[in-house]
């Protein structure tokens, strides 16, 4: 399994995500400029230029025409996906820290950052008709969040619930009808870094520093499995095809100087989905994995790390013919 | 009472204030009226509005405890009278600060011949009698020393006495149970902050026996034959054993730090470096007979010394400690020292006992025109069976074999030597081994001499070989040498370029284990068979701090502790060969420990054939082994069957759910399915993309 590995950005990447038919992949970076590749050969198709602070979250709708992307200069973007052009700009008081499509991509969630004095606050905004009006049209529905604020989100199946991830490990679920939480879980003891659905938008796991990625339903959150390790885990997915999940993490970035490559475990982790059990470790990154994400069709992952690079895995035959004895 | 008293006074004066502000009151009418009306009856009673006061009330009785009573003191005129008191003062104030005195006199102002006394606190007064009860003043008068609380105690001694209950007995557990088990597992022990565990090492997976949180506040021991697991607590030790681990016997020694057990595990003695502030009497060595918990000696420590400061003879009989050009020899059970009277010898440096017999060798330093000399000096007699001199040394160090076959001393030798700013500097180092043959007659002695810098240095258990790491990093290498009867020790193998800086042995010898630990070891990790200098297998367990072998030589750990780091801290369990058997991963994991095993009660003969018939053996342990993996594997399967038929129910469930929401979805996306990759059949397109082959052109002038 020789990896593509691309090099395009110039800082550490902090989000990568596929298209929903799975041949593009896009990745952001503290560099401020958002790339998009093949994902078949890892060419760089193009750039979307135009932030002035790092960039945290990007994301996709799912025609793949139109792309997201939150920042550190206090903005977030929506992109024409084929020209690569801004389309709109929202001016937010604080970084933008986490943002999604909803499943129609007639709308799309944003949460910014506590700093600067000002709170986390969660934004539902209309992207049907978009345009440079974006930036002052009122969004649908905001939600201030008055403690630990939120650092990772997703949309609940269909369009009407919304799930977050908070800097304590709390998993909140809120209803967009009234606005209102429904349900609160504690089940992380530390920040939960990344959210990731399932294929079927089921389940959903979470990637948290306390060590553990740990999968939930995403309808009554019901805890459903535990996937241990000994790093901080940074994010989480899980194969559309088969019963496993990839985790990536290590030691912390700002740990990192001190100790060895050895000692950090920079590996990419397999899981059996239902057994808990690791099978696989994919080596490679000299610094943490900031971002994993499976291919659509299951026959490929990539991860995005500290060390600036993104590297696209194809699983070998043997990876498909592995199976566990029950 | 008159406490009591000066608080009505108070309050009287009080009402006598609030009167006089009555009169306050009536030109400015802002403050209200506090005093009570003219036909208020004070009901409320004291204890109700000052309980808390009145608790606190000195009693009668206050002080009673620190008065004593001092009879047979000489009977004097008035005019004597000051010399006795200051005669007194001198002897009683020793224990305390007196505060009060009385010598009761008749009318003619001759005192009575007893006298009271007291102190600021009830613990000097209880010291005073303790100490000074039947003291001699002189030849007609002996004091007798009581508590004043003693005459009202004696007094109301009941007149019909009940014999105490016989309290029933109850016999101690098996402390050797442990040995009986069927498959010979071992035993280990886990310490981690704020608790211990015992596991027993069964196979495939080890199980805990025992998890008990805050079983020890630091650490925890085993005894040298493993009969007792000894736990650290604020106020001393205690040690477990039996069947259950219950508590055999506790030693109170406050804040004790080290411990040390003689070897057959008949006295145990404890060091607290700090005094005990309720015991000050306490001294901070103090050796114990652990089986009926006495305590049978103490010391305090004079000047610094290596642990342990006492080191005992291999059969618990003899124990000895070396002080600047003497060594104490003491003998058991007495407790005294043997014949009397320590060693002289001057310079001495360090000594050690043989682990067999009943011999110590001690090495001393060179003195100008006298050289350094290593001798071995067998007890009680106190002959000196071996003498040894050595030249141009700079450090000695005394290494015996456990079979006490042999006895190796590390010289330190220098060519050159110089003084400067009173500080010795060598330079030129060598480095010579003696090694003594203890079986045979005269005791010779080999040298074999290393040029290079010594890292370490063990003599293999069992047999008559012995490594040594030597040279500097990174041109490090391992030498392993025989010794043979009537030759010059043969140097075996020399491994070149090794990343270790410790050795470890086998306990049955034949096996080593060279690690590399510390911070610049990195956890290097060799397994080699000193039989044929195979090297079984190289490996690592990054930042790894402590190697321990199990007592049968089949297992070895390696560990990191917290004491060291803080990342990774945990376990791994390798086989002798050097096969990873576990890797376990524990928070707050700081030590661990195999029990050990005692001697073993067969004799040569019945090992020898032992031996012999292993193949017979080996069958029944190879399909014993076989059983035990099939079963777990088993349990495995069966457990991953388990979870599995709970995921897939409530997968099916949850399938069905989403399969039922397909026309919400659709209408979310324009009525197109996009459920799978392919399913959007109609806007499936086949697009064939071109991807560019960079091209450069370099123009050449």
């Amino acid at each position: 399994m020789k990896p593509l590995i691309l090099h395009g950005h110039e800082r550490a990447i902090t989000q990568i995500k596929y298209n929903r038919e799975g041949d593009l992949l896009f990745s952001s970076s503290k560099d401020t400029i958002p790339n998009v590749w093949y994902s078949l050969n890892g060419e760089r198709l193009g750039t979307f230029n135009g932030h002035q602070g790092a960039v945290w979250c990007i994301d996709i709708d799912w025609t793949t025409t139109r792309f997201l992307s939150g920042a550190g200069d206090n903005s977030l973007k929506l992109w024409d996906v084929e020209t690569g052009t801004t389309i709109g700009t929202i001016s937010t008081n604080s970084p933008v820290r986490a943002c999604n499509f909803s499943y129609s991509a007639n709308m799309a969630v944003f949460a910014t950052d506590k700093s600067m004095g000002h709170q986390c606050e969660i934004h539902i905004i209309d992207v049907r008709n978009a345009d440079e009006s974006l930036g002052k049209s009122s969004p649908i529905l905001r939600i201030p969040i008055n403690g630990p604020r939120v650092s990772s989100l997703i949309w609940g199946a269909l369009d009407e619930t919304l799930l977050t991830g908070h800097e304590d490990g709390e998993i909140m679920q809120w209803d967009l009808q009234t606005g209102k939480k429904i349900s609160n879980i504690k089940e992380h003891d530390k920040v939960i870094m990344d959210m990731q659905m399932s294929k079927d938008a089921t389940m959903f796991i979470t990637a948290s520093k306390d060590h553990t990625a740990k999968l939930f339903d995403s309808d009554n959150l019901m805890l459903l499995k535990t996937y241990k390790t000994e790093r901080p885990v940074n994010s989480a997915a899980v194969s559309p095809i088969l019963e496993h999940v990839v985790l990536g993490g290590g030691q912390d970035a700002m740990d990192v100087t001190t100790t060895s490559a050895r000692i950090g475990k920079f590996d990419s982790r397999f899981f059996h989905l239902a057994f808990e059990e690791e099978f696989g470790r994919v080596k490679g990154h000299f610094g943490p994995i900031n971002s994993v994400a499976f291919h659509p069709d299951g026959k490929s992952y990539s991860s995005g790390g500290e060390d600036g690079y993104v590297r696209v895995h194809n699983f070998d035959q043997s990876y498909f013919e592995y199976g566990f004895d029950y | 009472m008159a406490i009591a008293k000066k608080k009505g006074d108070d309050k009287s004066n009080y009402s006598a204030d609030s009167a006089r502000n009555d009169g306050d009151i009536s030109s400015n009418e802002e403050e209200p009226n506090f005093s009570d009306p003219d036909d208020y009856v004070d009901d409320i009673p004291n204890e109700e509005l000052l309980g808390d006061i009145l608790k606190q009330k000195p009693k009668e009785t206050d002080g009673v405890e620190s008065v004593i009573v001092v009879d047979g003191v000489p009977q004097v005129g008035p005019d004597r009278i000051e010399k006795l008191q200051s005669v007194i003062n001198k002897i009683f104030s020793k224990f305390g600060n007196i505060v009060n005195t009385h010598f009761p006199t008749n009318e003619k102002g001759h005192t009575k011949g007893f006298i009271f006394l007291e102190y600021s606190l009830p613990v000097h007064a209880q010291e005073a009698v303790k100490a000074t009860n039947n003291y001699k003043l002189d030849k007609q008068h002996t004091f007798l020393v009581n508590l004043f609380t003693d005459f009202s105690k004696y007094e109301q001694i009941p007149d019909n006495w009940k014999p105490p209950e016989s309290q029933k007995y109850e016999g101690q557990s098996d402390l050797y149970s442990y040995l009986l088990e069927p498959d010979a597992y071992d035993q280990f022990s886990l310490a981690l902050t704020g608790g211990a565990q015992v596991w027993q090492n069964t196979q495939p997976d080890p199980i805990v026996l025992h998890d008990r949180p805050n079983w020890t506040q630091s650490y925890v021991k085993w005894s040298p034959l493993g009969t007792f697991f000894t736990t650290f607590h604020k106020q001393g030790v205690a040690l477990w054993g039996g069947p259950q681990f219950s508590q055999y016997k506790k030693f109170s020694h406050a804040a004790v730090q080290f411990i040390d057990y003689s070897p057959c595990e008949k006295y145990v003695t404890t060091y607290s470096s700090q005094v005990d502030v309720h015991n000050p009497d306490q001294k901070r060595i103090i050796i114990w007979d652990i089986r009926t918990g006495q305590e049978k000696r103490s010391f305090n420590p004079d000047g610094p010394s290596a642990w342990p400061i006492f080191r005992w003879s291999h059969d618990d009989k003899y124990f000895a400690r070396m002080g600047t050009d003497v060594l104490s020899i003491y003998e058991t059970p007495s407790f005294g020292l043997l014949e009397k009277k320590s060693l002289k010898i001057l310079g001495i440096q360090d000594f050690s006992w043989s682990p067999t017999d009943n011999v110590i060798a001690f090495w001393v330093a060179e003195d100008k025109d006298v050289p350094a000399r290593v001798t071995l000096l067998e007890i009680p007699n106190r002959n000196e069976i071996r003498n040894k001199n050595l030249f141009n040394v700079a450090h000695c160090k005394i290494h015996w074999q456990k079979s006490g076959d042999f006895l190796c001393v590390k010289v330190d030798r220098y060519s050159k030597v110089r003084k400067e700013k009173n500080e010795i500097k060598y330079s030129g180092m060598y480095f010579n081994f003696e090694i003594f043959h203890m079986r045979e007659k005269e005791i010779p002695v080999d040298s074999v001499e290393i040029k290079e810098l010594i890292q370490a240095f063990a003599w293999e258990p069992i047999g008559s070989k012995f490594a040594i790491i030597h040279g500097e990093s990174p041109n490090i290498s391992v030498s392993f040498y025989e010794v043979r009867v009537g030759q010059a020790p043969l140097l075996l193998k020399k491994l070149e370029k090794r990343a270790c800086n410790h050795l470890f042995w086998s306990p049955n010898g034949q096996f080593i284990v060279l690690a590399g630990l510390g911070s610049n070891g990195g956890g290097s990790l060799e397994f080699v068979d000193t039989q044929d200098f195979v090297i079984m297998n190289t490996t690592d367990h990054y930042q790894a701090s402590d190697v321990e072998w199990d007592p049968t030589g089949r297992y070895v750990i390696t560990a990191i502790s917290n004491w060291k780091t803080k990342v990774d801290t945990g376990y791994y369990m390798w086989s002798f060969q050097g096969k990873i058997l576990k890797r376990v991963n524990l928070d707050k994991f700081s030590q661990l420990l195999w029990r050990p095993r005692c001697h073993t009660l067969l004799d040569d003969k019945q090992l020898k054939d032992i031996k012999k018939n292993l193949k017979k053996y080996y069958a029944q342990f190879e399909s014993k082994d076989r059983m035990r993996q099939t079963k777990a594997s088993k349990e495995l399967i069966e457990k991953r069957a388990a979870l599995m038929e709970k995921f897939s129910a409530y997968r099916q469930k949850r399938i069905q759910e989403w399969i039922e929401q397909k026309p919400r979805r659709l209408e979310l996306r324009c009525g197109i399915d996009t459920d799978e990759l392919d399913s959007d059949v109609q806007n499936t397109e086949e697009e064939i993309v071109e991807f560019f082959v960079k091209e450069e052109f370099i123009e050449i002038e």
